[in-house]
């Protein structure tokens, strides 16, 4: 599972963070220091928490495709 | 507080009837009597984008698709209520330096120039590092009304205690806290329709701080002053106006609002001992509930003026007219928040739009989140089952900031 982030149109509300400082790092600003996040296992869930955290609808998951 | 209709004015042409609401955001009489009962009501009744006669005519966008579109579409909505060349030539006319709320009124691309140097300074990683000393103080304010059995929460908490972080943060002087409680209940008097007396109260506000930054820019100190000004902005050092400008958009952005804040949440708890119990039994939860608070008690409306002609939500909005983002409908919009009226602990969607959203988005809200979570915890931690006072119902002023005036509150001591 991939994060993608429109890191210019963040503005800084930190709620992604507020869910897991770990999964979504932040500059000293308090915006979002990075505009791609592979998901390490077992952290699926919270990485789609973060996402839907986001008052800005920036931050976006891609699933990855079901391997057969 | 009372408060007087203001005239209707005649329908511009291009405004379509249909487009028409009667709504004085500042003296409707449902809405001073109980806000949040008022703004449902008219999510139920009004459009979702309407012109009401009021106030000089405006704009009100009550809908939550319609403020975050047009939060972020910043030439169309612009900030800069008067334009900046204008700005120039009156302060030009000035005796002295008139503070600039900045970077509250100015767009994007400059907006950042002024933005851009505060954003470290109230960072989420600051914020944190200031959570013990506001529990402190905090503390401090609940165990002195404990013994009294009763308060109003607005004089005895909700006002103290922004002010003295803020004293704090700055590094102001706390021996001189009555001053600045005396210049805030200035700032919060009825304004007068004459614009130089809003003009003397900032410098009225200056004059009390003046000293302070004069003597921190000689003698640095661990505080935001001296901070500021080691700061550049716009690629130059810090100058007095510079330092003027800040210290006055945080004192009118940082006080009045988390005061209110605090006091629609506490009446919301006053309202419901269940919750109380539900808080007090699992204290890990009065996080979720300091953000649903925020979303179901949204309290401010800032203005915008329309930049070039336009058409939004199919009506036709001309450049100069005013349009005030409604943010307390947006968060309770029924199409945005299932349920919206609910006060619902496990809400799934929590992405309110208190803070308003787009390049303005609160730069406080870091701090304000901490000192509301902190009040509750500690209004929770220290006091017993509290609950709103019969014989004094909670008072309330409307405008761009829906305030909470007294909230007084009984317990068994
Ligand atoms: C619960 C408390 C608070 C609420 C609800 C609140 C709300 C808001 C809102 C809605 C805006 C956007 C204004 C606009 O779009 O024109 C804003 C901007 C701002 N707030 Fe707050 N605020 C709160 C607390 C604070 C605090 C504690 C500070 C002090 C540090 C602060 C400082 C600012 C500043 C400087 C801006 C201008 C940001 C910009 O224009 O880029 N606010 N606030």
């Amino acid at each position: 599972m991939k994060i993608r982030i429109d890191k210019p149109a963040c503005v800084g509300n930190a709620r992604c963070a507020a869910v897991s400082a770990e999964l979504f790092p932040l500059d000293d600003d308090g915006y979002i220091a990075v505009s791609e996040i592979a998901v390490p296992p077992g952290m699926e869930q919270l990485a789609r928490r973060g996402a839907r955290a986001c008052p800005e609808r920036i931050i976006v998951i891609e699933e990855d495709v079901a391997k057969s | 507080m009372t408060a007087t209709l203001s005239p209707a004015v005649a329908r511009p042409a291009h405004v379509p009837e249909a487009a028409v609401y009667d709504f004085d955001m500042f003296a409707d009489p449902a809405y001073v009597a109980d806000p949040h009962a008022r703004v449902l009501d008219l999510l139920g009744k009004a459009p979702g984008v309407f012109w009401t006669p009021r106030n000089g005519g405006h704009w009100m966008l009550l809908s939550h698709e319609a403020i975050f579109n047009a939060a972020r579409d910043v030439e169309t909505f612009s900030s800069e209520l008067m334009p900046l060349d204008k700005v120039e030539q009156m302060q030009k006319m000035m005796p002295r330096h008139v503070p600039l709320p900045l970077p509250i009124c100015v767009d994007p691309p400059a907006h950042m120039k002024y933005r851009g140097p505060l954003n470290r300074v109230f960072g989420p990683k600051a914020i944190n590092d200031l959570k013990d000393s506001i529990r402190t103080l905090a503390g401090e304010l609940v165990d002195a009304i404990r013994p009294q059995g009763a308060c109003d929460f607005m004089s005895a908490v909700a006002e103290p205690l922004p002010v003295q972080v803020f004293l704090k943060m700055l590094g102001l002087p706390v021996a001189r806290m009555d001053d600045y409680r005396a210049l805030v209940r200035a700032h919060l008097s009825d304004p007068t329709p004459n614009p130089m007396d809003s003009v003397k109260k900032l410098w009225r506000i200056v004059d009390t701080i003046k000293d302070v930054l004069e003597d921190r820019r000689a003698n640095p100190q661990d505080d935001i002053i001296s901070l500021l000004w080691q700061l550049d902005i716009d690629g130059k050092p810090t100058t007095m106006d510079d330092m003027e400008n800040y210290c006055v958009v945080l004192f009118v952005a940082g006080l009045d609002t988390v005061m209110n804040g605090m006091g629609h949440g506490i009446r919301h708890l006053a309202q419901h001992p269940e919750l109380q119990q539900e808080l007090r039994a699992n204290p890990a939860l009065i996080g979720d509930a300091t953000e649903e608070l925020l979303r179901r008690y949204t309290f401010t409306v800032p203005p915008r003026i329309i930049g070039k002609d336009t058409v939004f939500a199919g009506l036709e909005m001309k450049r100069g007219e005013r349009a005030m983002l409604f943010l307390p409908a947006a968060d309770l919009d029924p199409k945005a928040f299932s349920h919206a009226e609910r006060f619902d602990l496990k809400r799934e969607n929590k992405t309110h739009i208190a803070f308003n959203a787009g390049p303005h988005r609160c730069l406080g809200s870091h701090l304000a989140r901490v000192e509301l979570q902190i009040v509750y915890e500690e209004m929770l931690k220290r006091l017993p089952l509290f609950r709103l006072d019969p014989a004094h119902p909670p008072s309330f002023h409307c405008g761009h900031v829906v305030g909470v005036d007294t909230l007084h509150l009984l317990w068994n001591p």
